[in-house]
């Protein structure tokens, strides 16, 4: 039962950041690197604000998440939107992100240094029973926000006049602009939104397992993993992407060993692109009108 | 109602459309023909904001607005339909119009303006939960053209509509246009290829080559003149 617990707590966790990514994603139609520096930068900010500003969980956490979207939007106003405005290829922003993201990590990496970090102070956190299973605390938190998180962003995608606009810039930037969409602020609120989902994602996991230089690429690697898994269009397809994942990576590690963690999840990766790239529930793919 | 004045432009550092001057009067259908590549598309993207203008002017009722953007002429009542029949493929027909309507000032706006545009085109109202991506060619083109009346604007710039759209269709949707503006007062300036079908509605013509006007006159002369047909089209 113990790996079916920590399969679904990671599995959130990896839908949670796919969620966000794809967020990002879907606006900006190309694979952005920076997300995953964002990431790791939350992770550090919350570190900076528990540890050493010694503020409490919960303003700590609001500053840091806070502080990850006005990062978000800071890249998007300065790199992405005059590049967008170029009409910069996929490639080219790509790259441009790759770069940002080797100087946004080694930058952490020379203030903070290499080694973990641990957000939760040294308090070992007492495990709680689910099922038969231990979890902590922050684990259950992971997994509650998750289905919240899910929940609230599949009403605001589909319900609100916000969510239809957004998904119209999405799906045709040029043409939200003819029809006077601003398609500028939409971008905005999606680095926004998109930064945010990652930070809050960010301290979960590192209130839960610590912080390294590092963390954001790896759960990036995942999250596209689940949101190829999920199709990138679909919410509820990504939550199942990133549960899946997770729960093959926790059997995986408790048949075979851990080390085939990782080579798991590219499977599952080569899997889909080869059998499904549309993903679960996605549609056929289409080429990007140009 | 709509002034181009020596208008230059063009995408990057290539100059496509060479200082075109042209006039719409209030009501009246202007068609927009030439050969692919003479630049009708870019001077309709260029007149609504889209591209950059380089040099010369663009006035609408004889105030200038060479500078305006996108959302500006729709507020102005100026809608502009792209090339291709473009309608989000993955928001329903009825999301279709609440984005095509956004820059309507208030939500009473929006309904009346639904209601209008389904009385206009019947077939959409079936569809309104449907995504756009289900539609046939003609669906579609009717669906763009409602995203752009919905606002009812007094000017349309129109793009090719019946690009992609089957012969009978074609006429059909030409035909629409014309009713439009006959009924409500619409004036058009129409960018065609199908330059048989869009001569029979449109009142006057102009035809660019390679950036410039090479004919300016009333449809109706053009169409009946074989020697000028060979010569401009």
């Amino acid at each position: 039962m113990q790996f079916v617990v920590n399969g679904l707590v990671t599995g959130a966790a990896y839908a949670l950041v796919a969620l966000s990514f794809s967020v990002v994603f879907r606006v900006g139609r190309f694979f952005n690197f920076t997300h995953a520096a964002v990431f790791t930068w939350a992770g550090y900010f919350g570190y900076l604000c528990w540890t050493i500003l010694g503020l409490s969980l919960w303003a700590g956490a609001l500053l840091s998440v806070c502080l990850s979207a006005v990062l978000g939007v800071l890249l998007e106003l300065s790199v992405y939107m005059p590049l967008h405005r170029r009409r910069a290829s996929g490639v080219v922003l790509l790259l441009v992100s790759l770069g940002l993201y080797t100087i946004m990590q080694n930058t952490i990496s020379m203030l903070f240094g290499d080694e973990i970090k641990r957000l939760s102070g040294n308090t070992v956190a007492e495990g709680l029973s689910v099922w038969g299973a231990r979890a902590t605390r922050i684990q259950l938190a992971i997994v509650i926000i998750c289905v919240v998180v899910f929940v609230a962003f599949g009403i605001l995608l589909r319900l609100s006049p916000f969510g239809t606009r957004l998904r119209a810039v999405a799906d045709d930037p040029d043409l939200a602009a003819i029809q006077g969409v601003q398609v500028h602020r939409f971008r905005l609120a999606a680095s926004a939104l998109g930064s945010g989902l990652a930070a809050v994602v960010s301290l979960l996991m590192g209130l839960d397992v610590g912080i390294t230089p590092t963390v954001g690429l790896n759960a990036l690697m995942m999250g596209v993993v689940a949101v190829i898994a999920g199709g990138v269009d679909s919410t509820p397809g990504i939550f199942l992407g990133g549960i899946l994942l997770g729960l093959a990576q926790h059997l995986g590690v408790w048949k075979i060993g851990t080390q085939w963690q990782d080579a798991i999840a590219f499977a599952v990766l080569i899997l889909f692109l080869v059998l499904r790239p549309q993903g679960f529930f996605g549609k056929p793919l289409r080429k990007a009108a140009v | 109602m709509l002034r181009v004045d020596s208008l230059v432009t063009g995408y990057g550092k290539k100059q496509v459309v060479n200082g075109v001057s042209l006039e719409v009067g209030r009501g009246e259908i202007v068609a927009l023909i030439g050969h692919n590549g003479a630049g009708k598309s870019t001077l309709l993207k260029a007149v609504f904001g889209l591209l950059p203008i380089w040099s010369g002017q663009v006035f609408l009722d004889s105030e200038a607005r060479t500078t305006a953007t996108p959302r500006a002429w729709l507020r102005a009542g100026v809608s502009y339909v792209p090339q291709g029949n473009r309608v989000f493929a993955d928001l329903t027909v009825r999301e279709n119009l609440e984005v095509g309507g956004i820059t309507l000032p208030d939500k009473q706006r929006l309904r009346d303006g639904m209601e209008r545009v389904l009385a206009l085109f019947p077939p959409l109202k079936d569809k309104l939960k449907q995504q756009a991506r289900t539609l046939s060619g003609g669906e579609k083109q009717m669906l763009a053209l409602a995203n752009a009346l919905i606002l009812s604007p007094r000017l349309l710039l129109l793009d090719e509509p019946s690009l992609g759209l089957a012969p009978p269709l074609v006429t059909e949707a030409l035909g629409r246009i014309q009713q439009l503006s006959r009924d409500n007062g619409v004036t058009v300036l129409i960018v065609e290829q199908k330059v048989r079908e869009v001569l029979k509605v449109a009142r006057r013509v102009c035809v660019l080559r390679n950036g410039a006007v090479s004919f300016e006159g009333i449809a109706e002369e053009l169409r009946n003149d074989t020697k000028l047909r060979e010569v401009y089209l």
